[in-house]
Formats: structure tokens, C-alpha cells, sequence
């Protein structure tokens, strides 16, 4: 009964609105159409039970339809312009989101690897080492979930040969490889050095772990300069892997001036 | 007594634009469209509350929005389209007048379009097939 009530009170409405505003109307050549239009609103109302019973949503169709034709608009109404100048604000937005999130992961991917750097200085005792990280989007691996998160794409560590990296110490040994560097890397002048690294990482080892001192001196005591640096390469790795649950592919550890490991 | 008002400015700019008819017929008609503004504006507000009254019993009756939306579209193509057609007409041009008019109708119909096709949809589904 309360559906009766509320169709009559709202046909009651429009009938006395239609004939308010054909009152408002200015002109007798307007009225014949605009008459016409109210009595089709007086209709639509009269028949909405039966039309809410055969279609569903009467009014909601209604504004559907009026807001495309609003959308659509004439030749001279910038309706459609708008619209594209929108998507086109919104395509700026995007580019503009993209460069930021590039931003941010270059500017996080530099703070990655200042740590790696200090972590490689402070367990393995090879100093200046250079480490390159590359931070893309993509799917964690232990998450399901579809949301792209920053991943470590790849790691370039270039430490510089062990000459240098036994430090300062042995500024000669230093001298001879930096003076030709091509040919004279022969490992004899490399050799000295295994001695200055060993006593390096031993002066070091006092602050960093234990990880990487039984190694060095235990490699520069059984094979000569090439193994030791294997062995380095194979604890940054190893550190790499341990600290920053990363696969083994996307680390690339090389020497700087010629040896290169890629694992 | 605000028709006073109109009626004087109504008054008194018919009697200018008389005199100035003989000597500059360019700044009469100007004067004549000022005149038609200002009536225009000074009417606005009136139409503006009679809108509001309208569509306030609307909302609190619980009316369809869409319907009073109809037809304050149905007014407001009117009276603007009358008002353009006016002024052009005063000006000699009684041809674009009729087709200022002509695209008042042609856009009050136009509203009508998705009334009648739900109407019509209706009634088709009303038929037995």
C-alpha cells in the first residue's frame, strides 16, 4: 500500500509541475514542444510501476541515457575535447608516476648498494669495491599476491684487483700494475700482494667477522693470486646470497682491471 | 514594486532609443539589446528562487531527480533560446530568429528521446509477441 501512496504523491508532483512550468514558459512557439516533453514525464511517471516490473531500474536508464547525451554534446560544445584532454591529464599522470617510481628506484638501488658496499668492506675486507645494483618491478618470489614489488634485478661487483685491495699499505706492488696494465698483470707482482691482504684482513678481521680471514690467508698460503681471488669472489657471493636472499644468477662479481668470474 | 522598476526601465529606454533612431540607428539597436540584458538579469533571480522552491518540495517529496532535471532543462533551452531570438529579431534579421528558435525545439525534443524510448520499450514488452 505504501508503493500506491508514493506513486500518487509523485504523479500528483509532476502533473502540478508540468503545469507550473508551462506557466514559466515564455513564448507560445515553445510551449506545443515543451508541453509534449511534460507529458511524456507524466506518462513515464503514471506507467512506472508497470515499467519498474518490465525493465528495472527506470531512472537509473534515464540519467544514463541524459548524461551521454550530455556527454556527447553539439559541434560547438568542447564536451568531447574535454574528455580527451582528461585522458590526456590522466596519460601525464601516469608518465609522471613512472618517472617517479624510476626516481625512487634508482635513488634506492644507490642506498643498496652503499650497503652491500660496506657490508663486502666490513666481512670480506676488500676495500673499494664497486657494486653496481639494478632494481626492477616485479613479482617477490615468496609472495603470491599480483602486486609488483621493487626486486633486485642484478648485482655488479668490481672490486679492484688484489693489489689495491690490500689497501695502501703496499704502495709499489700498487705503482707496478696501475703502470701497465695489460700486459704485466702477470701474477708476479700479485703475489706480493697476497701477503699484504692476508696481513690486511688480519688487522681488519679484529672489527669485521670471521667469515672471510680463515680464507684469504688459508688461499694465499695453497694457491697463488688467481685463487685467492676466487675465493674473494666466492665470499661476496656467498655474503651477497646470505644477506640479501638473492639467486646466484643475478650477482656479477668481476675484477676491475681484467679477470672477470661471472657466476 | 519591482515591476515599477522594469516598467521604467522599459519606458525610458523605448524613448531613448526613439530619439536616437533618426540620427544612429546602430546605437539604438545597442541600446535596445542592453535594455532586453538588463530586464533579463534583473528577472534571474526571481526565476532562480521559483527553480529553488521547485526543486526543493521535489527533493523532500521524494520526486525522481531526473525528472525535475527534464525540465529545468526544458526552461532554461526556452528561455534562453527566446531571449537570442528576440534580440536578433529587433535587430531586422527575423530569418536567424526563426532558426534560433528552431534549434530551441529541436533541442527540447532531443530531452524527450530517452522518455520515449523507454515509453515505447515498455509498451512493446507490454505486447503479447
Amino acid at each position: 500500500m505504501t508503493w500506491l501512496g508514493g506513486w500518487l504523491r509523485e504523479l500528483i508532483l509532476v502533473v502540478l509541475l508540468a503545469a507550473f512550468v508551462e506557466m514559466l514558459l515564455p513564448s507560445k512557439s515553445m510551449e506545443r514542444y515543451a508541453r509534449l516533453v511534460l507529458s511524456l514525464l507524466v506518462l513515464l511517471t503514471l506507467l512506472s510501476p508497470i515499467v519498474a516490473l518490465l525493465k528495472g531500474d527506470v531512472t537509473g536508464e534515464l540519467s544514463l541515457a541524459m548524461n551521454q547525451q550530455e556527454k556527447k554534446g553539439g559541434v560547438f560544445s568542447g564536451a568531447g575535447k574535454g574528455a580527451g584532454s582528461l585522458e590526456k591529464i590522466l596519460a601525464d599522470g601516469r608518465v609522471l608516476a613512472a618517472g617517479a617510481q624510476e626516481q625512487s628506484l634508482k635513488l634506492a638501488a644507490e642506498e643498496v648498494a652503499g650497503q652491500m658496499r660496506n657490508q663486502i668492506a666490513g666481512i670480506t675486507g676488500v676495500q673499494g669495491a664497486k657494486v653496481t645494483v639494478t632494481l626492477g618491478m616485479g613479482k617477490a618470489s615468496d609472495t603470491t599476491q599480483g602486486e609488483a614489488v621493487p626486486v633486485i634485478a642484478s648485482v655488479k661487483v668490481s672490486f679492484p684487483p688484489a693489489v689495491s685491495a690490500s689497501g695502501s699499505g703496499s704502495g709499489p706492488a700498487a705503482g707496478t700494475t696501475t703502470g701497465s696494465p695489460s700486459e704485466p698483470i702477470v701474477i708476479t707482482p700479485v703475489e706480493p700482494v697476497q701477503v699484504n691482504l692476508g696481513s690486511d684482513t688480519d688487522e681488519d678481521s679484529a672489527a669485521a667477522s670471521a667469515t672471510s680471514s680463515p680464507d684469504i690467508p688459508e688461499g694465499s698460503s695453497a694457491t697463488p693470486g688467481k685463487g685467492t681471488d676466487q675465493d674473494q669472489t666466492e665470499s661476496i657471493i656467498k655474503l651477497l646470497e646470505q644477506n640479501w636472499n638473492l639467486s646466484r644468477e643475478v650477482i656479477q662479481v668481476q675484477k676491475s682491471t681484467a679477470g672477470e668470474a661471472k657466476l | 514594486m519591482e515591476i515599477i522598476q522594469v516598467v521604467g526601465i522599459g519606458l525610458l529606454s523605448t524613448v531613448l532609443i526613439l530619439v536616437l533612431k533618426e540620427q544612429k540607428p546602430m546605437f539604438a539597436f545597442l541600446l535596445t539589446t542592453a535594455a532586453g540584458i538588463l530586464i533579463f538579469l534583473f528577472l534571474i533571480g526571481k526565476i532562480g528562487t521559483i527553480l529553488g522552491t521547485l526543486e526543493r518540495v521535489a527533493e523532500s517529496s521524494g520526486m525522481e531527480m531526473i525528472y525535475i532535471k527534464t525540465v529545468f532543462k526544458i526552461i532554461g533551452i526556452s528561455y534562453i533560446a527566446e531571449f537570442g531570438a528576440q534580440i536578433v529579431r529587433d535587430a531586422g534579421q527575423e530569418s536567424i530568429a526563426s532558426k534560433i528558435e528552431l534549434a530551441g525545439k529541436v533541442l527540447i525534443m532531443v530531452l524527450a528521446v530517452p522518455i520515449i524510448s523507454i515509453i515505447i520499450e515498455t509498451v512493446m514488452k507490454l505486447l503479447p509477441a
